[in-house]
């Protein structure tokens, strides 16, 4: 799965709930903000948005790709306004019913390691992005003359 | 690392120093020049942008020369790695919080 300019993250977890309890923490609003966010719009349906908003400035997430209930959740995730945009890379968590409750696995893909697409983007752009993020969303056009340059 | 980024570029002297520093390797000294701000408050911001990777250093007799490193900005992998394990502790203590709700809820 990995390319040379794409990276992986695995993580697995036991947790003591059984599977129908997890999953209801990926695909209901009200459960999802008690691990992840403040507010959240979901619509846990392939295609359904996942729009997270991760604090009072940040928007995290894209959109359902897979909802299989109880055992399988793939949803599209990125920044908004940052390198890794909305729905730019891919998080699948699968559930797998285990002694005393269920096992978690999740595997976050895509992620780009090599400057790539960043060089082509070029480096006042990525920092602009990053500046944008850093300040709210809200930098605006003329950002760079407000520094103190002597 | 993006939290470290982030924080590093939220202030307007740090970015200005990060777009002197761009295609050009500076000492401490020459970059003050180009501001009206002490050199040790100068030191502080290079600090702070080195250790978001954002700028190398290199000893040059008694010198120390800085430039940008925009492949700082890059680093996602180990910054997802540490949002993911942070969450999910959240999420297994949550939800085995409501396992618990549930359950005692069944019992009466």
């Amino acid at each position: 799965m990995t390319s040379p300019d794409h990276a992986v993250v695995e993580r697995e977890i036991h947790i003591a709930a059984r599977p129908e309890i997890v999953f209801s923490f990926l695909t209901d609003p009200e459960k999802m903000v008690r691990w992840l966010g403040i507010r959240a719009t979901l619509n846990a349906q392939p295609g359904g948005v996942c729009h997270i908003h991760i604090n009072e400035r940040d928007m995290v997430g894209g959109e359902y790709l897979e909802v299989v209930p109880y055992s399988r959740v793939v949803f599209t995730w990125g920044w908004e306004g940052s390198p890794l945009p909305l729905g730019s890379t891919t998080v699948e968590i699968t559930l797998k019913p285990e002694a005393g409750g269920t096992r978690l696995y999740l595997r976050h893909l895509g992620i780009p390691v090599e400057q790539r697409e960043f060089q082509a983007a070029g480096w006042d752009h990525t920092l602009a992005r990053l500046v944008i993020v850093a300040e709210g969303g809200n930098p605006g056009p003329d950002l760079w003359a407000t520094a103190p340059m002597g | 690392m993006l939290d470290l980024v982030l924080q590093a570029i939220a202030e307007p002297r740090r970015r200005a120093i990060l777009l002197l520093l761009r295609s050009t390797e500076r000492s401490s000294g020459e970059i003050a020049t180009h501001f009206e701000v002490t050199r040790p408050a100068i030191s502080q911001h290079l600090q702070v942008l080195a250790a978001a990777g954002l700028v190398t250093v290199r000893r040059k007799g008694t010198q120390r020369l800085y430039r940008a490193r925009p492949e700082g900005f890059t680093e996602l992998r180990s910054f997802l790695e540490g949002f993911w394990d942070e969450h999910l502790q959240i999420l297994k203590q949550e939800a085995e919080a409501e396992e618990r709700r549930v359950r005692a809820n069944d019992l009466t």
